[in-house]
């Protein structure tokens, strides 16, 4: 069976087959179908959906009902993640899981609330004070936003930690269609938690202790400030360094079970083409059209956008001499192709004007 | 109120050191609190405190119950995602005049007004603490601290008449000196089914001290409290020989000798309107002179949970349950040609 579905509806979709119980947002374009489809149909399933006063609330009850043992989601657009950045900072420090949609729009400001963009890519990754790590992953067809939004759950139980799904309004919300088999995934597993001890694990360094839900065993404490593995606030020095290493080491010393690509590498190309979100539609049809005409051509689609799934472009980079970054942002994943790109040219290929890329621009690039 | 011998105060105290200025009101409000929370008699693991930033907001380092020292201003939304979450517990939020009125006054309000089961007490010292002595939204006109040198030009919020305006359900005021009355007030909050703002004036004895001393005072308090008794006549003063009467809406202190008995307002925090409860918040905007002290307002609406739990079991009983398939082939689909 075929399906004429959306990138908002197919992550809705996700969220109810992952297991998602909580959900709450602020209305706001291009994100809004989501909230509308989840408090009509999360309730349905028994889970509770809200709609907030602010964006701030929403993530605040998300927060809120995780620590009560909700599985939660939010969604919401770049200006809305300007909100939650106070939010994303306790998530992180809380370790609560967390999954949090950023359906992108044509920024700065209220920018262009109809217009694509791939804007907010550097800005979830650094959008709440401090440096800490996160998780990111972008899908580039309606088939990966379903897919990636039940990885995007899997991920954040296990690392305990906000995880973005970054799509945009293309994606989110033109109609496509789909094959009804491509949108099953196997149900996400069930939380462990912890009901004694301590509800924070420091050592080793990239391991994650299990959630403490409320009511659910002896008492504990969650808290944005720093603190030791029983919860209480701390200045002790090493206790606030041993917290602080955990929080970046259980995401980047497990950097390659995150890793998520779409290789299409032809053995011999000196031309790469690197693409995420909506832009991979481009780079896979650029790459095509490419070897049709002759011309030798690799193409790589990041999924996994944040921690830079940099084996995967390590294997991809060999033997390449030229790197394709088209973006729709001022080439602002491309610093992160440079820093690993040792000493092949790098060219940036950017559309502002809240319109797609076409892979003609990409190939006329790779010319 | 259940008289349940289970706990004593020791077991709501952690193994924590109190860290709050020697001679700070937050010392005897957390003592109220764990008091009565073994008198409340609820299983500690089905409590939870959550609080924002602020020198009030360290309480649940200090609760052996379930805790959140969450971010400024956001305890009201944190807390109503963890009672929707899961309506069995029973949570509270701790918060400063600061914390739930200047930054946190948009989730105050709304948390209000939704009626979520939250016990919201604030902690009114009139003053940052935390950060040293800046004005807060209840500081007075004029008050001189250090962010406001030529005094503060900023009308205050009065918390009493802002929850009134924010359709709270329940509303009361109490003093952090006066342990038996707080236990009252904290006590009839619990049983309050639906959101609950509990006013505590707390002394911070550092950057704003005797700040309530009209009502603290021992020869200034008989004198200034108006004790608000749901079904009793409102008069106060030593002799009880002042009372409050309401003429088209607006409060007033007179001598009941002058005025007559028969003429003094009966409180009654039932009342479907809150207006008669909005007057009495009126007679005092700041604990500057005569000031209401108890329960301005006591009213039954539907719980925002449990409207909330009737509508998923409604839906599923429409639906016939998890059916997801189903559901989502009911309704934003299209079939084309």
């Amino acid at each position: 069976m075929r399906e004429f579905i959306d990138g908002n509806t197919a992550i809705v979709r996700a969220a109810l087959d992952a297991g998602c119980t909580f959900f709450a947002g602020y209305p706001i374009t291009p994100a809004s179908s989501i909230l509308m489809a989840m408090m009509r149909q999360l309730p349905r399933v028994g889970g509770v959906a809200i709609q907030g006063e602010d964006e701030i609330a929403s993530i605040g009850m998300c927060i809120g009902a995780t620590l009560a043992g909700a599985r939660a989601m939010t969604a919401t657009s770049g200006p809305g993640i300007s909100l939650y950045s106070e939010n994303i900072g306790l998530a992180i420090m809380g370790e609560v899981p967390l999954v949090i949609v950023d359906v992108q729009r044509l920024g700065p400001s209220t920018g262009g609330a109809t217009t694509v963009s791939q804007g907010d890519v550097q800005f979830v990754r650094w959008g709440t004070a401090g440096g800490f790590p996160i998780i990111a992953l972008a899908p580039s067809t309606v088939p990966e936003a379903y897919h990636l939004t039940v990885r995007a759950f899997e991920l954040a139980e296990r690392f305990r930690c906000p995880v973005f799904v970054l799509t945009d309004k293309e994606l989110g919300t033109t109609l496509t269609t789909v094959d009804s088999e491509a949108l099953v995934a196997e149900p996400v597993a069930a939380r462990v938690t912890g009901a004694a001890g301590t509800p924070y694990r420091y050592q080793p360094a990239a391991a994650v202790a299990p959630l403490h839900e409320f009511g659910r065993g002896t008492t504990v404490r969650f808290t944005g400030s720093t603190h030791d593995e029983a919860g209480f606030i701390t200045k002790t020095l090493p206790t606030v360094d041993a917290l602080n290493r955990h929080l970046i080491d259980k995401i980047e010393a497990n950097r390659v079970e995150i890793e998520l690509v779409d290789a299409d590498l032809q053995p011999g190309a000196k031309t790469l083409v690197v693409g995420y979100g909506i832009t991979g539609g481009a780079v896979r049809a650029a790459v095509a059209a490419a070897r049709g005409a002759g011309e030798p051509i690799s193409g790589l689609v990041v999924q996994s956008l944040w921690p830079v799934p940099e084996s995967a472009l390590a294997v991809a980079l060999d033997g390449v001499e030229r790197v394709i970054v088209p973006e729709l942002n001022p080439g602002l994943y491309r610093r992160e192709i440079e820093r690993i790109a040792g000493n092949r040219t790098v060219i940036g290929v950017e559309r502002l004007d809240g319109e797609l890329l076409s892979p003609q621009q990409i190939r006329e690039a790779a010319a | 109120m259940t008289t349940g011998a289970k706990y004593t105060r020791q077991d709501f105290q952690t193994d924590q050191e109190v860290r709050w200025c020697p001679g700070c009101g937050d010392y005897t409000i957390l003592a109220s609190v764990q008091n009565f929370m073994a008198e409340m008699g609820v299983d500690k693991e089905k409590i939870v405190f959550v609080s924002g930033i602020g020198c009030a907001s360290r309480f649940p380092y200090y609760m052996n119950t379930y805790g959140v020292h969450a971010i400024h201003g956001r305890a009201p939304a944190i807390a109503s995602g963890i009672a929707v979450a899961r309506p069995e517990l029973s949570v509270w939020v701790v918060a400063g005049d600061g914390d739930a009125m200047s930054i946190g006054g948009n989730h105050l309000i709304h948390a209000l007004r939704r009626n979520i089961n939250l016990k919201i007490l604030v902690f009114n010292n009139q003053i940052y603490g935390l950060t040293k002595g800046q004005y807060s939204p209840t500081s007075e006109l004029g008050k001189r601290t250090k962010s406001s040198p030529s005094g503060s030009i900023d009308f205050p919020f009065n918390p009493v008449s802002l929850a009134l305006g924010a359709e709270a359900t329940f509303v009361a005021r109490t003093i952090d000196m006066d342990r038996a009355h707080t236990t009252e007030i904290l006590n009839r909050a619990y049983e309050h089914k639906g959101s609950a703002f509990v006013e505590i004036y707390q002394n911070c004895n550092v950057f704003n001290d005797k700040a309530f001393i009209a009502l603290t005072g021992k020869e200034e308090r008989d004198l200034n409290r108006i004790p608000l008794v749901h079904g009793e006549k409102v008069v106060f003063g030593p002799d009880r020989d002042r009372g409050v009467i309401i003429e088209g809406g607006t409060a007033r202190i007179v001598s009941v000798a002058d005025v007559g008995i028969d003429a003094i307002h009966v409180h009654d925090a039932t009342a479907a309107s809150a207006g008669p409860a909005y007057a009495l918040s009126r007679l005092s905007h700041g604990p500057f002179g005569p000031t209401p002290i108890g329960v301005f307002r006591s009213v039954d609406r539907p719980v925002y949970e449990e409207t909330l739990q009737q509508q998923i079991h409604d839906a599923q009983a429409k639906k016939g349950g998890g059916d997801l398939a189903a559901l989502i082939a009911s309704a934003g689909t299209w079939t084309v040609a």
